[in-house]
């Protein structure tokens, strides 16, 4: 049993016009086996909690903690975070030129779980990953997610997501640029990663859409930076009729997007 | 608006391809080509072929010296074994004697000075079919001044890959003479693994036969000072001249690779593909390219390309492609070059899934040199250069630790 714990995350970037807060005391617990959903409107902050969450650089935290059983996710640098048991599903998963798919499998497996895999095992582990998510095995030969479309990029990530097994699994919008076929693929893949790891999962997202596939235990409404409402599933169901509008505050304007 | 008139388009004189419309033999390269150093002024940063070259670093390559002679060769086949000498013979000849000084002449005063300066050159000599490539391999004979010759000829028809492969601790300079017969099909890689405080500066001189193909690849992976610069030209139509090249720089290392490809005969063509990755303050690479099109080569399709992966900060990249046209009647002339610096971006995917950031940084330089090896379909060759880049690779991690301890 682990536990992600987010207490009072203050987070700001720095942009053309000077230093602007985004997260203002955000704060949250999960537990392994739980399945949350954080949905709010655009520029909300809910990708910056995920990147700094990850470690992302770009982003800096003036108060506030994030442990992951007891140990500090801030103090660590990305890759020690997804040894803690961290991975961050990416809303655009960046291209690696030259660097082919099995390799950074590999090479990441290896550093994640501390040890090689047995060559024949993870051969077969792969595969059937791939087989499962309706990849083509040439897939694992191309450069990571190098002319890759928006589908197959999603589902190289829950691929990930399968192999590496973590604690706890950040989606940043994994439904957003997805057919009906492969928000079920991709959708599927991850309560598969749920079944066998009993991870707990952050699952951030505009849309109702994919919680038809992806059940939620817990739905979160995050607006201006903080959470602002927790419920069960039904919240969902309300905020697809009402809309975020009566969460933000007087004047904001829901596209002044910077996250 | 649309007026007829007569236009006169002035013609070259195809015996004397020099005379018209451009100098001896390039506006991009004005050097003369002669085997006597005085030829040559003395080289400065003023001029063209040495502006980006420290030239206080390598002072001693500009006048005739007396060579160590320390330098030691063995020719061998890539597995260890003899090589098959009815096909492949090696013999040490005296400077003077041919098949030494014909091919091409010097082109500047580092190689004239090396060809004045050795005594004795190496010849390979290469004929039929191999099944498996040559090792030349060069051991540096320490920090006294060296000259090494080599020769490589290939007959008409041979069919044969060759690597040489320079190692350990070196002040060398060198001439390389790559005589490539009518219809043959060849390789000639040469890697450059020297010691920290070598110094290495060579002049390649290649004649590529009518109808035959050569793949001459440089990969320079070690030395402070690497100059090495490649001149060219086809001996008939129909040549093929693919040249490919790998640097890889750590801070105060200076690598320079220059390469001239001359057209000179109708329908050959040419590719030139350099790249280079930079790691830290005060690494410094140089990639010129020059591409000739003479009056006397329709035909030809030609192109280079140059690319730079500046890995941390405070690394200089000069990047320079030339390309002279004098015919109009050509296939495709093209060049292209960049430096760009490693994507933050990349780093922090690699990481998000627990590659830590040294890891990462190989990984990306693997796959960027990765992609151009695969080129060399030679399966013995490009495993073995990759093997030479993993090397390098893993030795950066120690030599990064290094310059931390040095700075602190």
């Amino acid at each position: 049993m682990s536990t992600l714990e987010i207490k009072d995350l203050h987070v700001s970037v720095e942009t053309k016009e000077g230093r602007k807060q985004i997260l203002k005391g955000a704060t949250l617990t999960v537990h392994s086996g739980e399945t949350h959903a954080i949905m709010g409107p655009n520029g909300s902050g809910k990708s910056t909690l995920a990147y700094t969450l990850a470690g992302h650089p770009k982003y800096e935290v003036d108060s506030g903690q994030a442990l992951l059983d007891g140990h500090d996710l801030l103090k660590m640098t990305p890759d020690e975070r997804a040894k803690a048991g961290l991975f961050l599903a990416m809303q655009y998963p960046v291209e690696v030129p030259g660097v082919s798919m099995t390799n950074f499998l590999r090479t990441a497996k290896t550093e994640v779980d501390g040890k090689a895999p047995a060559i024949r095992q993870w051969t077969k582990d792969l595969n059937d990953a791939m087989k499962r998510l309706r990849m083509d095995s040439k897939f694992a030969r191309r450069s990571v997610n190098e002319g890759f479309s928006g589908g197959e990029k999603k589902r190289a990530e829950v691929l990930q997501l399968e192999l590496l097994k973590p604690k706890f699994a950040i989606l940043d919008e994994t439904d957003s640029g997805l057919d009906v076929d492969a928000l079920r693929i991709v959708s599927e893949g991850v309560n598969r990663a749920k079944e066998n790891t009993g991870m707990g999962v952050l699952m951030v997202t505009h849309y109702t859409r994919i919680l038809k596939y992806i059940k939620p235990d817990i739905v979160h409404v995050f607006a201006d930076g903080r959470f602002v409402k927790t419920g069960g599933p039904e919240l969902a169901d309300t905020l697809e009729e009402t809309g975020y509008d009566q969460y933000l505050p007087e004047g904001a304007n829901s596209e002044s997007a910077l996250a | 608006m649309s007026q007829k008139s007569e236009v006169t388009i002035p013609h070259a004189d195809p015996k004397d391809p020099y005379a018209f419309p451009a100098t001896m033999p390039s506006s991009a390269d004005k050097e003369p080509r002669s085997f006597d150093p005085d030829d040559f002024p003395m080289p400065t940063r003023k001029q063209d072929d040495w502006r980006f070259t420290p030239i206080d670093r390598m002072e001693e390559f500009f006048t005739v010296f007396q060579p160590s002679g320390l330098t030691k060769v063995s020719v061998s086949m890539i597995d260890g074994s003899e090589p098959p000498a009815d096909q492949v013979s090696f013999s040490r000849i005296p400077m003077d004697q041919a098949p030494c000084g014909t091919v091409l002449k010097p082109s500047d005063r580092a190689a004239a000075v090396e060809w004045a300066s050795g005594k004795q050159a190496t010849v390979v000599n290469l004929r039929g079919t191999l099944d498996q490539p040559v090792l030349v391999r060069v051991d540096g004979g320490g920090p006294e001044l060296d000259a090494f010759h080599l020769v490589i000829k290939a007959e008409a028809g041979t069919k044969a890959d060759l690597v040489v492969e320079h190692q350990g601790q070196a002040r060398l300079a060198e001439g390389v003479e790559i005589d490539i017969g009518d219809n043959s099909q060849m390789s000639t890689t040469f890697i450059q693994e020297w010691d920290k405080g070598s110094k290495h500066v060579g002049n390649h001189r290649i004649h590529l036969g009518a109808e035959a193909s050569l793949r001459h690849s440089v990969v320079s992976l070690g030395g402070d000072v690497v100059r090495l610069r490649m001149d060219q030209d086809f001996g008939g139509e129909q040549g093929d001249l693919n040249m490919l090249g790998i640097y890889f720089v750590d801070p105060g290392q200076h690598m320079e690779h220059r390469t001239m490809v001359v057209h000179n005969h109708p329908n050959c063509k040419s590719r030139v593909v350099y790249k280079g990755a930079l790691d830290g303050i005060g690494a410094h690479t140089t990639w010129v390219g020059n591409a000739l099109i003479q009056p006397t080569a329709p035909g030809t399709d030609s192109y280079e390309l140059n690319r730079n992966l500046v890995l941390t900060p405070g690394a200089i990249a000069d990047s320079e492609p030339n390309l002279e046209i004098e015919n109009g009647d050509i296939i495709g002339a093209g060049h292209a070059s960049s430096v760009g610096r490693f994507d933050d971006e990349e780093l922090f995917y690699l990481q998000s899934r627990g590659i830590p950031e040294q890891e990462a940084r190989k990984l990306v330089v693997r796959g960027f040199f990765g992609e151009l090896v695969e080129e060399i379909d030679v399966p013995s060759v490009s495993g073995h250069l990759m093997g030479v880049i993993d090397r390098r690779l893993a030795a950066g991690e120690d030599q990064e630790m290094q310059h931390v301890l040095e700075e602190n």
